[in-house]
């Protein structure tokens, strides 16, 4: 059943800062921390779901994902967002 | 939802997951297989054009997609293009409130239909472009 396709995870060592939030925040595990380094690192990037936590979380934007499914935006789809208001 | 109605939102929203779960499910053959059963579920969401859809997921070293607990058994899935998180954003709302309920009672009513138990759907991480739960089908003999 399983569509996943293996998500691409970059960290960019200058910006990232070793705060650990997206070690904490993966539901997966997917984050290791290089004590040494004080950086963030990618362990098992098959295991990402492409939940896009990491990347919202972290304070300096030093993750970005490739390769994975974005979901559908209805931000501007008014007529979808005018149905399901009633709702909220 | 739940400032409108208050404490009963998220039993509404269960209930009418629950409904929309038996009704949906009335035409799958039924099955003892949990695999078969969330393949079938899932096809009729997408027959009915429901962008609720789901994908099950294994951790890399773990041997099997179907787990045995002394619950009964469990299965993650992974939650990617979903009419409730998208409007929940729409509108600025949290997540895992009584929409997110809803999820919980759709796979109750239809694998009560479907293979005759009952089952839990547990948020592990409600993010931004995806969310992970845990289903657990409970066995006869496991904790309710």
């Amino acid at each position: 059943m399983s569509t996943a396709q293996t998500v691409e995870i970059h960290v960019h060592e200058q910006a990232c800062r070793g705060c650990e939030m997206c070690v904490d925040i993966c539901p997966t595990k997917v984050f290791g921390f290089d004590e040494d380094k004080r950086l963030c690192t990618v362990g098992h990037a098959q295991d990402c779901i492409a939940c896009l936590s990491c990347a919202y979380i972290c304070p300096s934007g030093a993750i970005t994902h490739s390769n994975y499914h974005q979901v559908k935006n209805f931000y501007r789809d008014l007529e979808f967002s005018k149905r399901m208001g009633k709702f909220l | 939802m739940e400032e409108a109605i208050g404490e009963s939102a998220n039993s509404i929203s269960y209930l009418a997951g629950k409904n929309l779960g038996k009704n949906l499910s009335r035409t799958i053959p039924k099955t003892d297989n949990l695999e078969q059963a969330l393949q079938a579920t899932r096809d009729v969401l997408v027959k009915n054009g429901f962008l609720w859809l789901f994908e099950t997921f294994k951790m890399h070293d773990q041997p099997d997609l179907v787990q045995q607990t002394p619950e009964g058994q469990e299965i993650s899935l992974v939650f990617r293009d979903c009419m409730i998180r998208q409007s929940l954003f729409r509108f600025g709302h949290c997540q895992k409130g009584s929409l997110c309920t809803m999820m919980n009672g759709f796979f109750a009513g239809a694998l009560e239909t479907v293979m005759g138990a009952d089952s839990a759907l547990e948020i592990i991480h409600a993010g931004e472009n995806a969310c992970m739960k845990k289903l657990t089908i409970r066995s006869a003999g496991g904790a309710a």
